[in-house]
């Protein structure tokens, strides 16, 4: 079994860093998370001398962990940019999804690898939870437009929901357009109409 | 434009980090020079220069704004792995400030006023210097932009002036533009070296006082420069051609008024830009002291890196390879783009 490696976790996103912090440290590895990013990065990094640090691709943070790795020569655990040129693969996986990576000198590059894979993994997880939570709200918006748009031609037209509905319908089809999207159409004229009136 | 010459690509991305000095992409975008050369441009505002850098690289960016020492450390593989990188036309030249908090900044010269403090950057230097607690007391924090930076070595230049060791007798930090005045007002940093408009915000804000500009320690320098792989510039060739046009015409445009400036920092000022951030100002100054920002003199010239090659070089313990330094900075896309050399 080797060592279990130290690793600083730099990332805005709280879920995103749970996922990430949980899957490393059930593969042994001890996680310190860095939730906010003041610029007190540098006395992080000092204090608990992590062996690699995982950070998210577009924080802030990057250019102070760029500077470190070139010019803190007086500390014994430099973190230098993790630049596998001959893996430009998982390089190119880890960029896509987001994370980026510095380790100590001298680190063992396949267990730099395993690890990446691991936090690359948790990042494409969140992205695709993300999207689905996105997908839920706007369909959720969607239904509330519809009952809002059944309430107003109820209203006007004079008439029960069931006929409301198949207006919207047929407002629908003959426009080739999704109900949702004639819904709000109907909102914002009857609305106007109310305002008008 | 005749059709013979289309660009390869029409639509492009382009990175960059919320400074005045990304006036020349915005205002080509915004003011339809870009259009005008058959060029869809996306602007993608990234928060760090490390991250422009990576995108750059991996082919997720079409080019960027760049700091000017960035694309050779990029080709020398002194920042992420080695990537050919080239710099056809400078976006800005000066535009850097040396700020202090009130405490480090008690009794110094404003850059260029009469006085002979003023007048010699030095003297603050060693103003600076004289303030310094002995040897085993906590160094004072300063802050820079990136290591590649010209921020970075101005600073060291400065400390140099006041007889000091950059490594030695303070402790350097890198931070983004857009945190410094931020960090300094809550004390985690003495001062900073940054790009406009964060050093005159700090100064209006009244949370320190500029004692030092770029444009007195290393007069004229470019400052940022447009980069792109040198792979990107080879397969795009009549694109590169095509975008160079349009940021020398949105520079002219620029310069041609006071009027264009004010409409310039309105664009600057949209939310997706610099936002909030140029509220100090009512207009794009030019050509002003103690910052002198400028938009001209767009031509690169691998001569004008003097400062830059040397930090770099005394970094890897050695000298460069000229051609390579060079090639970076060759003024010939600029020179295809302009036949007449209008930039």
């Amino acid at each position: 079994m080797p060592q279990p490696l130290r690793i600083l976790l730099v990332d805005d996103e709280t879920v995103r860093a749970a996922m990430v912090e949980e899957a490393l440290g059930q593969e042994g590895h001890e996680v310190i998370c860095h939730l906010q990013s003041p610029a007190s990065l540098n006395d992080m990094v000092a204090r608990h001398a992590p062996d690699v640090v995982i950070i998210d691709m577009e924080s802030p943070d990057r250019d102070t962990l760029d500077s470190m790795a070139l010019l803190n020569r007086e500390n014994p655990r430099p973190v230098v940019f993790f630049a596998d040129q001959h893996d430009p693969d998982s390089m190119q996986a880890a960029l896509a999804s987001g994370v980026s990576a510095y380790v100590v000198d001298g680190l063992v590059p396949s267990r730099v690898k395993a690890i990446l894979e691991v936090a690359v993994a948790r990042f494409d997880a969140f992205q695709s939870m993300r999207q689905e939570l996105d997908r839920t709200r706007s369909q959720l918006a969607e239904r509330k437009r519809i009952e809002r748009a059944k309430g107003l031609l109820m209203k006007h037209q004079d008439c029960d929901e069931p006929q409301a509905y198949r207006m919207l319908r047929k407002l629908a089809m003959d426009r080739g357009q999704r109900i949702g999207e004639v819904a709000a159409n109907v909102i914002d004229i009857l609305e106007g109409l109310e305002k008008g009136q | 434009m005749s059709m013979s010459h289309a660009p390869e690509r029409s639509h492009l991305t382009l990175g960059f980090v919320p400074l005045l000095d990304a006036a020349l992409p915005i205002v080509a975008r915004e003011g339809g020079f870009f259009a005008a050369e058959g060029l869809d441009v996306t602007l993608s505002r990234e928060s760090a220069w490390s991250t422009l850098r990576d995108k750059l690289a991996a082919g997720l960016l079409d080019g960027a704004q760049l700091l000017a020492p960035l694309p050779l450390a990029m080709s020398l593989g002194l920042s992420g792995p080695p990537c050919d990188t080239l710099a056809p036309l400078v976006l800005g030249r000066n535009g850097n400030t040396l700020v202090l908090s009130h405490r480090w900044a008690q009794g110094m010269a404003a850059p260029y006023d009469d006085t002979p403090g003023g007048r010699d950057p030095a003297i603050n230097a060693r103003g600076f210097a004289a303030r310094l607690p002995g040897r085993g007391a906590p160094r004072p924090r300063l802050a820079m932009v990136h290591p590649f930076s010209s921020h970075h070595f101005q600073l060291r230049d400065w400390l140099a002036l006041g007889g000091l060791d950059p490594d030695a007798d303070v402790e350097l930090v890198a931070l983004p533009p857009s945190r410094m005045v931020e960090a300094l007002e809550l004390g985690r940093i003495e001062g900073f070296c940054v790009g406009e408009p964060w050093g005159t915000q700090a100064a209006h804000r009244g949370g320190g006082h500029i004692v030092a500009t770029g444009a007195q320690l290393w007069p004229g320098h470019p400052e940022k420069v447009l980069g792109v792989t040198r792979h990107w510039a080879e397969r795009h060739p009549t694109t590169l051609t095509a975008m160079i046009r349009a940021l020398i015409a949105a520079a002219d445009w620029l310069t041609a008024s006071p009027d264009h400036r004010r409409q310039a920092r309105d664009w600057l000022a949209l939310p997706p830009y610099l936002d909030r951030a140029l509220d100090h100002l009512p207009t794009l100054p030019l050509g002003e002291a103690p910052v002198d920002q400028r938009f001209t003199a767009l031509r690169p010239d691998a001569g004008q890196l003097g400062a830059v090659v040397e930090h770099l070089a005394r970094q890897l313990g050695g000298s460069l390879d000229r051609e390579r330094i060079d090639a970076c900075y060759s003024p010939v896309h600029v020179d295809a783009a302009t036949p007449r050399g209008g930039a």
